[in-house]
C-alpha cells in the first residue's frame, strides 16, 4: 500500500509542506532523521536545554511556533528515522530502531537541507577543527559550548553564532573574516534588490555591530589560513593586510557558505544545473518545487539556499502542487493559492542575491593550495594524490574516483565533491557545469548488514490507503 | 574547552567513554558526552592512525564514527547516550586484525 | 583519422585488444562512448576466479591466470591484482557430492587447479567462517584485482606503444566500403581495415550494424562494499550452492555480491536495485560469516551485464562481414578473461588464427537453421 505523500526531512520546508498538506486532508509520513522536528536551522527549538533560548534569537523563537503548529497537524511523523534510500520507483528505505523500513509514495517531497561548504586549509582534518554550523548544533541541542574559540571564515551563520556566544558569555578568541575586500564594491549594485526585504539587512549589520561592541579581537581581510598543531588544533595562523597574525585557540570553526546537501537527489538521478552565483548545484525544479522527476519534489536548501523563511514558502508550494496532483485541489486553486508565497521569494531572492556576492568564498580557500592538505578526509588523499590521478588518466571525477580512492569512503564525496569538481575545472580549464559530480550510490550513510537483514515494510493506515 | 551551560538539572546517565566512567544529561548526543569528557578523539584515521574527532556535529562528515557496545562505525553525533552505553575510539586502520 | 584496427568499447576486452595489437606494431584506434571502464569493466566485483569455470572456458581462463601473476610487470602498471586464492564452501553433503563430481571431470580432463578440503581445512584458512559448514574446493592462483585500475592499466600501457583511446566518443554509423570500414563518430569520420567489437552490454547494436545477428540480453548484478572492517579473510570466498560471494581487500572493505539481479535499463545507461534481495543476501553473509553481522555497508550498486542464453561469451570472427571480430558477453564473468582474450582478438586480427578452440564461443551459434 502506497502513501499519498512521504516529506523526507523536517526542517522548516517539511514542516509547512505538511501543514500545508493537513490542511487539506492530506496525512503525509514525514521521515526525520532527529529525535526532534525542526532540522538545523530550529533544532531544539521546541525543547531547548539552554537555560535562556532567547539569546539565539528572534528567528528561532519563530521557529518553536511552527513545530507547535506542525506537531498539532496530524502528520505522521517519524523521529530518528534515517533515510538511506529514495529511488525513481516512488520506494524509500530507512533505518529506525534497528532494522529497515521499505514505503512507497505516490508523491515524495524531498527536504534534505544543506551543509556547511568544505574549507580545506592545511591542519582542517586535526581534532578541534569544526564547522560553525557544529557550534550551533551543540549548543541548540545540548548546551555544550567551547570556551576561547576561534571563528574563521565568512558569512551570516558565522557571525551568527559569534554573537550567540557572546551573548551567552561564552570567550571568543577571534573572528577571522576572511569575506575579500572586493566582494563590497560588486555586491554594490545589488543593494538596492536587498532593501526590498529591510529586516534581513538590519539583522545582519546588528550582528557585525554587536561583535564589535564585544570588544574581541576581529581580522578582517584574512587570507591564508592554517590550522597549528600536531595532534590537535593549537591555534590559526593567517596573513592580514598588516601581516601574518597567530592566535592561540584548542577549537577552530570553520565557516564560509553553506551548499545544498546533494546526496540524495543525486543518488535518485534527477538534473541538478551548477550555479556560478552561489558555487554549488542546484536541482532542477519548477516554480512548484517539481523536479525533472515528476513525483519527486525538493524544497529549501536541499533544492538552493534559500533561508529558513523561504524553505518555507518552498515547502508550501510544493504542497500545493502535490495536492494538485493528487486530485485534492485544481490548478486554479494552486495557482491562486500559491500567489503569495511566489510573491515572498521573489523578494528574498534579492536579498539572496546580495548576500551570495558579498560573502561569495575566496578561490584559494575552496580548493587546498598545498600538495599534502588533504581532500578526502575519509581516504586521506591529497592534493598531490588527485593531480597525480589526472595526470595518469582520469579526467573525469567518477575515474578519479576509481582511481584514487577520493569520494570512497564514509561520507560519499560530501567533504570532497566539490573541491573535486572544482579542481578538475580548474586543470582542465573547463567550467565546472562540464566536469560534473560524483555518481553518488545509496545508502546515504553507513548501513550495518544486520540493519539491512531486519527488512520490513511500512504501510499508511486502512482509512487513507486509496 | 567544551563545557555545558545547563543551569537545570537534568537527569543524568552513566557511561563509559573508552572505559572511563562519565556522567552526562540523559537524551544528548555521544559526541557532546564526548566533547564534555575531554576524550575528542572518535576514531584513529585509516590509513595514518592520525586522530581524528567531529567535524560538522549534523552527521555529514563521518568523522566522529566510534565504537558503541561493540558496533563500530556509528555516528557519535547522531546517537544519543544511554544508561551503560560503551563508546571506544575506533581503531579499524588497513592493518587491524579480526579477533576469533 | 585512419588506423589498422578500429575497436570499439573501451572495456577490460577493449583494451587489453589494444595493447596486444598495438604491441605487436598495428595502429590502433579505440572509441569509447562514456569513459574507460564505465561500464561492467569498472563496476564488478573485481574477482580473478579460474574456479569453477565452464568446461569451454577452462583453456582460456587458465592462461589468463597465468597472464595475472606477471600482469603489472607486462603492463608497467598498477592492477592491484593479488593472488590470494578462492574458497567455495560447501555446507552439505549434498554440496560435497557435487564437488566430488566436477571433480572427476576435471581430472578426466587434465585439469588439476581445483582441491577439495575438509572442514578442518576450511577452518584454518577461513577462521571466522560458520563451523557448521562442512568442506569446500579451492583454487590457489586465484585472486581480485581492483577493475578500473586493471583496465586503466591496459589502455595506458597500449597508449604507450602508440594506440588511440578516445573517450566519450560514440560511434554514430558503421559500413563497409570496398576493403575499409568507414565509422561516423562523436570525433568525426574514421577508417580503418578492420574492426573489432568489445562493446560490452551494446555489443549486440554494434554487430547488427555489421549484419550479425545475436541473442544478447541484460542483467544487473548487485554489489554492496562496507566500511573498512579489522581483516578477517585473505582469499575470495563463494558457496558451492547458495548466492553468496565476498572479497576482503587489503585496505579491509569487504565487497559482496553472489549474484542477485537487480533491474537493468540499457536504453538509459542505468541500474535499479532490488532491496528486500539486497536484505536476502545480508542475511545468507551474516549467516556464513557471523562476525559481518558488524559490518557497516557503504554503498550498493549494479552494473549493466550482457547475458548470452548459455553464459558463454561470443569470441571469434564476424560472419556476415569481412576483417570484423567480435569479444563480447561474457555473461558477468568475463573480467578474469580479458588479458587472454585480448590477445587473442590480436592474433585473429594479425593472424587469422589462435591457438584456442573458440567453437563454443561462434557468433552465429544460435542463428536458426530451420523455421
Amino acid at each position: 500500500m502506497a502513501h499519498d505523500c512521504v516529506i523526507v526531512g523536517a526542517g522548516p520546508a517539511g514542516m509547512a509542506a505538511a501543514l500545508t498538506l493537513a490542511d487539506h486532508g492530506v496525512r503525509p509520513l514525514v521521515l526525520d532523521r532527529a529525535a526532534r522536528p525542526g532540522g538545523q536551522i530550529y533544532r531544539a527549538a521546541s525543547a531547548s536545554p539552554l537555560p535562556d533560548r532567547s539569546v539565539l534569537g528572534a528567528d528561532y523563537a519563530a521557529g518553536a511556533e511552527l513545530i507547535t503548529a506542525y506537531t498539532a497537524s496530524g502528520a505522521d511523523h517519524r523521529a530518528e528515522a534515517d533515510v538511506w534510500h529514495v529511488g525513481a520507483d516512488g520506494k524509500i528505505l530507512f533505518s529506525t530502531d534497528g532494522g529497515t523500513c521499505q514505503a512507497e509514495a505516490r508523491e515524495i517531497l524531498l527536504c534534505p537541507g544543506a551543509l556547511e561548504r568544505p574549507m580545506p586549509i592545511p591542519g582542517w582534518t586535526l581534532p578541534g577543527v569544526m564547522t560553525a554550523g557544529a557550534a550551533q548544533v551543540m549548543l541548540k541541542s545540548d548546551a555544550v559550548v567551547a570556551e576561547g574559540a576561534v571563528f574563521a571564515g565568512s558569512g551570516p551563520l558565522l557571525y551568527l553564532i559569534v554573537a550567540q556566544y557572546l551573548r551567552l558569555g561564552v570567550k571568543v578568541a577571534a573572528l577571522v573574516d576572511t569575506t575579500p575586500r572586493d566582494n563590497y564594491l560588486r555586491a554594490a549594485p545589488l543593494l538596492a534588490g536587498a532593501l526590498r526585504v529591510p529586516s534581513m539587512l538590519t539583522k545582519g549589520l546588528s550582528l557585525l555591530h554587536e561583535i564589535r561592541q564585544a570588544g574581541i579581537p576581529v581580522f578582517r581581510w584574512a587570507s591564508d589560513l592554517q590550522v597549528l598543531g600536531q595532534d590537535r588544533a593549537r591555534g590559526l595562523r593567517f596573513v592580514t593586510p598588516k601581516g601574518a597574525q597567530e592566535i592561540a585557540a584548542d577549537t577552530v570553526f570553520l565557516h564560509h557558505g553553506v551548499t545544498p546537501n546533494p546526496n540524495m537527489t543525486r543518488a535518485l538521478g534527477v538534473q541538478h544545473d551548477w550555479n556560478p552565483d552561489q558555487l554549488c548545484w542546484h536541482v532542477r525544479r519548477d516554480p512548484f518545487g517539481q523536479s525533472t522527476l515528476a513525483h519527486v519534489s525538493v524544497a529549501g536548501d536541499g533544492g538552493a539556499i534559500v533561508g529558513a523563511e523561504g524553505a518555507q514558502c518552498e515547502g508550501r508550494l510544493a504542497a500545493l502542487n502535490m495536492l494538485c496532483r493528487l486530485g485534492r485541489i485544481d490548478r486554479a486553486t494552486r495557482d491562486h493559492l500559491a500567489r503569495a508565497d511566489l510573491t515572498r521569494l521573489k523578494r528574498l531572492a534579492g536579498v539572496r542575491r546580495f548576500i551570495d556576492r558579498l560573502y561569495r568564498p575566496q578561490a584559494a580557500l575552496r580548493v587546498p593550495q598545498c600538495p599534502d592538505t588533504l581532500v578526502c578526509r575519509c581516504e586521506e588523499r591529497s592534493l598531490g594524490d588527485l593531480r597525480a590521478g589526472f595526470d595518469a588518466g582520469a579526467r573525469d571525477p567518477n575515474a578519479l574516483k576509481s582511481l584514487t580512492r577520493c569520494g570512497m569512503g564514509p561520507c560519499q564525496g560530501r567533504q570532497c565533491g566539490p573541491i573535486v569538481s572544482q579542481l578538475l575545472a580548474d586543470w582542465r580549464d573547463e567550467p565546472v557545469s562540464e566536469v560534473g559530480y560524483y555518481r553518488l550510490r545509496s545508502p546515504q550513510r553507513l548501513l550495518s548488514l544486520q540493519e539491512l537483514s531486519r527488512f520490513n515494510r511500512v504501510h499508511p493506515a486502512p482509512e487513507e490507503a486509496q | 574547552m567544551f563545557r555545558s551551560l545547563r543551569t537545570d538539572a537534568p537527569a543524568r546517565v552513566r557511561v563509559l567513554v573508552n572505559g572511563h566512567p562519565v556522567e552526562v544529561p540523559a537524551g544528548q548526543s555521544v559526541w557532546s558526552a564526548l566533547a564534555l569528557s575531554g576524550q575528542i578523539t572518535t576514531r584513529k584515521a585509516a590509513l595514518s592512525a592520525q586522530d581524528r574527532s567531529a567535524y560538522c556535529a549534523m552527521g555529514v562528515c563521518f568523522e566522529c564514527l566510534v565504537d558503541i557496545d561493540g558496533l563500530p562505525n556509528q555516528q557519535a553525533c547522531l546517537r544519543r547516550v544511554t544508561e551503560g552505553m560503551q563508546i571506544t575510539m575506533q581503531t579499524i586502520t588497513e592493518d587491524t586484525k579480526a579477533e576469533l | 583519422m585512419n588506423a589498422d584496427v578500429l575497436i570499439i568499447g573501451g572495456g577490460i576486452q577493449g583494451c587489453a585488444t589494444a595493447y596486444h595489437l598495438a604491441r605487436a606494431g598495428a595502429s590502433v584506434i579505440l572509441l569509447e562512448k562514456d569513459y574507460i571502464a564505465r561500464h561492467a569493466s569498472g563496476v564488478n566485483a573485481g574477482g580473478v576466479r579460474l574456479l569453477g569455470r565452464d568446461m569451454a572456458e577452462v583453456p582460456l581462463s587458465r592462461a589468463a591466470i597465468q597472464m595475472w601473476q606477471e600482469l603489472d610487470d607486462t603492463l608497467q602498471g598498477d592492477t592491484g591484482f593479488r593472488p590470494t586464492g578462492l574458497i567455495n564452501i560447501a555446507v552439505d553433503q549434498a554440496d560435497l557430492d557435487k564437488l566430488h563430481a566436477r571433480q572427476n571431470l576435471m581430472q578426466a580432463a587434465g585439469y588439476t587447479h581445483e582441491h577439495i578440503i575438509d572442514r578442518d581445512e576450511l577452518l584454518a584458512r577461513l577462521p571466522h567462517v560458520n563451523p557448521a559448514c562442512v568442506g569446500g574446493v579451492r583454487s590457489d592462483l586465484d585472486g581480485h584485482a581492483i577493475p578500473y585500475k586493471a583496465t586503466n592499466a591496459f589502455r595506458l600501457a597500449a597508449e604507450r606503444h602508440g594506440a588511440r583511446v578516445l573517450d566519450s566518443c560514440e560511434l554514430h554509423a558503421l559500413r563497409r566500403v570496398g576493403t575499409r570500414w568507414l565509422a561516423d563518430s562523436t570525433a568525426g569520420r574514421i577508417e580503418a581495415a578492420t574492426m573489432v567489437n568489445c562493446a560490452g552490454a551494446w555489443a549486440d547494436r554494434i554487430a547488427l550494424m555489421i549484419g550479425d545477428n545475436v541473442p544478447l540480453s541484460h542483467a544487473a548484478p548487485m554489489l554492496m562494499i562496507t566500511a573498512r572492517m579489522p581483516q578477517f579473510a585473505g582469499p575470495v570466498v563463494g558457496a558451492v550452492s547458495r548466492q553468496f560471494s565476498f572479497k576482503q581487500f587489503e585496505n579491509g572493505t569487504v565487497l559482496i555480491g553472489g549474484g542477485a539481479k537487480g533491474f537493468a535499463d540499457r536504453a538509459n545507461n542505468a541500474t535499479r536495485l532490488d532491496y528486500a534481495k539486497l536484505a536476502e543476501a545480508a542475511r545468507t553473509t551474516v549467516e556464513f560469516f557471523p562476525i559481518m553481522a558488524r559490518a557497516a555497508i557503504n554503498r550498493m550498486w549494479a552494473g549493466l551485464e550482457a547475458y548470452m542464453p548459455d553464459n558463454l561469451p561470443v569470441i571469434g570472427p564476424a560472419v556476415n562481414a569481412e576483417r570484423a571480430f567480435h569479444a563480447f558477453g561474457f555473461s558477468a564473468h568475463g573480467f578474469q578473461m580479458g588479458p587472454v582474450v585480448g590477445q587473442v582478438m590480436a592474433d585473429l586480427v594479425l593472424t587469422g588464427r589462435t591457438d584456442f578452440d573458440l567453437t563454443p564461443f561462434r557468433i552465429d551459434r544460435y542463428d536458426r537453421k530451420v523455421l
